[in-house]
C-alpha cells in the first residue's frame, strides 16, 4: 500500500504544557487507523494538526510526500467528522451535505444525485428538508459522515464520532462505519478512547499516552504482544506482573522459573509480564504449577470473571466452567501465553 | 417560594403610581379637549386628527429616517468591531467590552454636552483644523451632528448584542466550514453572518426605538430648529403647553414602536428558528 500521509517528529504545546512530545507516524491508502488512547493524551491535537486547524510546534506533516504544515484547511484533501458533529445549525440536512459541493461550486444536478447517494449510504434516505438541530444523535453522527464523504476526500479524519451515542447504537455504528470505509474506499483515520472500538474497527492501531505513541500494530499484535505495561493495560483486562528475564526462553516471577517464548532481552533483566485473563486455565490442584484459593466468580455474559487469590497476587482468569466458590485450584498456562516486555522508560 | 411573592407587592404598588397612573393620565389628555375640569371631560379625537398636517408628518418621516440611518450606521461599524472583540483573546474581550460600555455609565446628556465642546465653532475638531491650516466647518446645528451623536450614543447597544452572540458561535462551526474547502470569506458569509442575525435583530430594536424618540440629541446636536418627533411632544408640553396634542403625538408613537417592536420580534423568531438557537435575546 502507499504511504499516504507521514507525521515527522511532531512537537506542539499549549502554553507550557507540552502535549505532543515528537509523533512519528505513516498512514497509507484505504488504511483503517485508529488512534486509541485515554482522554487527554493529544489525539484529537494531532487531528487538528492534520486538518490544519493548528499548527504544531515542531515537526513536518506529508500529504502524498509534499509538506502540508504551510496549507490552509480549506485547500487539504481530508474532510473531518468533529467530535461532537458541528453540523450547521441553520441549514437541513440537505444543505449541511450539499455545502461541500456548493462551495465548489458543482453543477446543480450533480450536487443532488451526489447528496442523494450520501443519503442513502448512511440510510437517512426522506430526511432532506429536516432541520438538523430536530435530528437524533445516531443521525446527526450520520449526516456529519455524509457531509465529510460527499466531497470523495482521499482521507477522511472522525473524532470520537460515536461517543455521544449509547451502547447498542454504538456497536450498530461501529459496524456501518466499517463497511462504509471498505466501500468507499478511502484511508480513514479514528479516534477514541474504548479499546474495544479500536480492536474491532481496525487496520492498524496507534496507542497513545501522554503526548507518545506506546506501539503501532495490527489488533492481534496490540492485544496479543503488547509492548509495555501501559499498552497491556490499556488494551483489556490483565494480569501484569512484574519479573526478572534470567536468560532466554526463562523468565522468573512469584519465586519459580517458567518457560517462556522471548528471547533477546539482556540476563537478569527486570521486566513486565502479561497474561491475559482468557490464556489461563483453572486446574485440579496437583495439575498446576501456581496455586491459589478461588476468591469471587461473576458471570459475565459470556464468560465468568474468577478472582485467584495466591501469596502473591490476584489473578484474573475468564472460563466459561462453572467453578467452586474458596476451592484450592491449580493455575495452568503454557509458555506462549507469557508475554514479556520491557519496563516503562528501559527501551 | 410563596411567602416571597407578597415582597413583590410594594414594587407593583409603586409601579404602577409613577408609571401606569401617568400613562393613563397620557390617554387621557390625548382623548379629551384643552380645559378640562377635574370631573367633567370632553372627550373628542381631534388631537390625532391634528395630527396629519404635512408639518407634522414630515416631522414623523424625518425621525424615522434618522433613527433608520442610525441604525443602518451602527450596523454598519459595529458589526466589525463586534466581530474583532469576539475574535480577540479572552483577556482582550473583557477589556474591550468594558471599554465599549464605559460611556454608557455617563450620563447622556454629559455625554451630548462634550459633542458641543468638540463640534462647535470654536471647539476642539476646529481648532486642530486650524492648526494644520485647513479651513474651519461648520460642524454644529447639521445634519452630521445629529447623526453622529445618534450613533455615537446607541453603537454600543449595537456592538454589545451582535458581541453575545458571535462570541457564542460554536468555533468548531468555523473549522468545519474550512473543513468543506470555505475560505474565510465564505465561510464569514455562509456560516458566520446567517448564524448572527439574530444579535443584529435584537441590535436593531436596541437602536432604532431609542433613536426614533430621543429629542436630547437634536435638540442640543441638532439646534433649535432641528425638529423630531422627540422634539415636537416636549414642545407641546413645555414650550407650547399644549397636553392634549402632546399626549396624541406621544400616543401615535408609542403605537409606531409597539408596530416595528412587533415587526422585529417576528424578524427575530425566523431568524432563530432558521439557527436553532436563542440567539441574542438579551432580555
Ligand atoms: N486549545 C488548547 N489550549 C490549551 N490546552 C489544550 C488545547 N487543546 C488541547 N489542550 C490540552 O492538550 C491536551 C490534549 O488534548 P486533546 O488532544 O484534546 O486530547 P484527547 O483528544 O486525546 O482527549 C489536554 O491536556 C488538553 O487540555
Ligand atoms: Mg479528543
Amino acid at each position: 500500500m502507499r504511504k499516504l500521509i507521514e507525521f515527522k517528529n511532531i512537537v506542539k504545546s499549549f502554553d507550557d504544557s507540552l502535549v505532543l512530545k515528537g509523533i512519528n507516524l505513516s498512514i497509507h491508502e484505504n488504511e483503517f487507523v485508529t488512534l486509541l488512547g485515554p482522554s487527554g493524551c493529544g489525539k484529537t491535537t494531532l487531528l487538528r494538526i492534520l486538518g490544519g486547524f493548528i499548527s504544531q510546534n515542531e515537526g513536518h506533516v506529508y500529504f502524498d510526500d509534499i509538506e502540508i504544515s504551510n496549507v490552509p484547511p480549506y485547500k487539504r484533501e481530508i474532510n473531518t467528522v468533529f467530535q461532537r458533529y458541528a453540523l450547521f445549525p441553520h441549514m437541513n440536512v440537505h444543505d449541511n451535505i450539499a455545502f461541500g459541493l456548493h462551495i465548489k461550486k458543482q453543477d446543480k444536478q450533480m450536487i443532488e444525485q451526489k447528496v442523494k447517494k450520501m443519503l442513502k449510504l448512511v440510510n437517512l434516505q426522506g430526511y432532506e428538508d429536516r432541520p438538523v438541530t430536530l435530528l437524533s444523535g445516531g443521525q446527526q453522527q450520520r449526516v456529519a459522515i455524509a457531509r465529510a464523504l460527499v466531497n470523495e476526500p482521499m482521507v477522511l479524519l472522525l473524532d470520537e464520532p460515536l461517543g455521544a451515542l449509547d451502547l447498542k447504537l454504538r456497536k450498530e455504528m461501529q459496524v456501518e462505519l466499517k463497511k462504509i470505509q471498505q466501500e468507499v474506499g478511502i484511508t480513514f483515520i479514528y479516534v477514541t478512547h474504548d479499546q474495544e472500538e479500536a480492536l474491532t474497527m481496525s487496520d492498524t492501531i496507534v496507542v497513545m499516552n501522554n503526548g507518545e505513541i506506546q506501539q503501532i500494530g495490527s489488533p492481534t499484535d496490540i492485544y496479543n504482544e503488547p509492548e509495555n505495561r501501559f499498552v497491556a493495560d490499556f488494551i483489556g483486562e490483565s494480569n501484569i506482573l512484574e519479573g526478572v528475564m534470567l536468560e532466554d526462553y526463562k523468565v522468573k516471577f512469584d519465586d519459580q522459573t517458567f518457560e517462556c517464548v522471548d528471547y533477546g532481552f539482556e540476563d537478569n533483566l527486570e521486566v513486565d509480564i502479561v497474561l491475559r485473563p482468557e490464556d489461563i486455565d483453572i486446574v485440579p490442584l496437583d495439575m498446576g504449577r501456581i496455586k491459589g484459593v478461588i476468591k469471587s466468580a461473576i458471570f459475565k455474559g459470556v464468560h465468568f470473571e474468577v478472582v485467584v487469590e495466591t501469596p502473591y497476587r490476584e489473578w484474573i482468569i475468564h472460563t466459561t466452567d462453572k467453578v467452586e466458590l474458596d476451592k484450592e485450584v491449580g493455575l495452568h498456562f503454557f509458555p506462549e501465553d507469557i508475554h514479556i516486555m520491557y519496563k516503562m522508560g528501559t527501551y | 417560594m410563596k411567602g416571597y411573592a407578597s415582597l413583590v407587592k410594594p414594587y407593583i404598588l409603586w409601579m404602577s403610581l409613577f408609571i401606569v397612573v401617568p400613562m393613563l393620565l397620557i390617554v387621557l389628555y390625548a382623548f379629551t379637549t384643552s380645559g378640562n375640569e377635574l370631573i367633567s371631560f370632553r372627550f373628542t379625537l381631534d388631537n390625532f386628527f391634528r395630527f396629519f398636517d404635512p408639518v407634522f408628518i414630515k416631522v414623523l418621516l424625518k425621525s424615522l429616517e434618522v433613527a433608520l440611518i442610525t441604525t443602518l450606521l451602527c450596523i454598519i461599524i459595529g458589526y466589525p468591531i463586534a466581530y474583532i472583540i469576539a475574535n480577540a483573546s479572552e483577556k482582550s474581550q473583557t477589556l474591550l467590552i468594558l471599554l465599549i460600555t464605559l460611556p454608557m455609565w455617563i450620563n447622556m446628556l454629559v455625554r451630548t454636552y462634550a459633542w458641543i465642546s468638540i463640534l462647535s465653532d470654536g471647539g476642539l475638531l476646529n481648532s486642530l483644523l486650524g492648526f494644520i491650516g485647513l479651513p474651519q466647518m461648520k460642524l454644529m446645528y447639521t445634519d452630521f451632528a445629529v447623526m453622529l451623536g445618534m450613533v455615537y450614543n446607541f453603537l454600543p447597544f449595537m456592538i454589545i448584542s451582535i458581541y453575545t452572540v458571535l462570541a457564542k458561535l460554536d468555533k468548531a462551526l468555523i473549522h468545519a466550514s474550512h473543513d468543506l474547502g470555505a475560505n474565510p470569506l465564505q465561510t464569514f458569509l455562509r456560516v458566520v453572518l446567517p448564524l448572527s442575525l439574530p444579535g443584529v435583530i435584537s441590535g436593531i430594536t436596541l437602536v432604532f426605538l431609542p433613536a426614533v424618540s430621543t429629542f436630547v440629541i437634536p435638540k442640543f446636536l441638532g439646534g433649535g430648529q432641528y425638529m423630531l418627533i422627540g422634539n415636537l411632544i416636549e414642545n407641546q408640553f413645555i414650550t407650547v403647553g399644549e397636553w392634549n396634542f402632546g399626549s396624541a403625538i406621544s400616543l401615535i408613537m408609542a403605537f409606531i414602536i409597539m408596530a416595528s417592536m412587533m415587526m422585529t420580534r417576528k424578524m427575530d423568531r425566523d431568524a432563530s428558528e432558521n439557527t436553532g438557537s436563542e440567539g441574542g435575546k438579551l432580555w
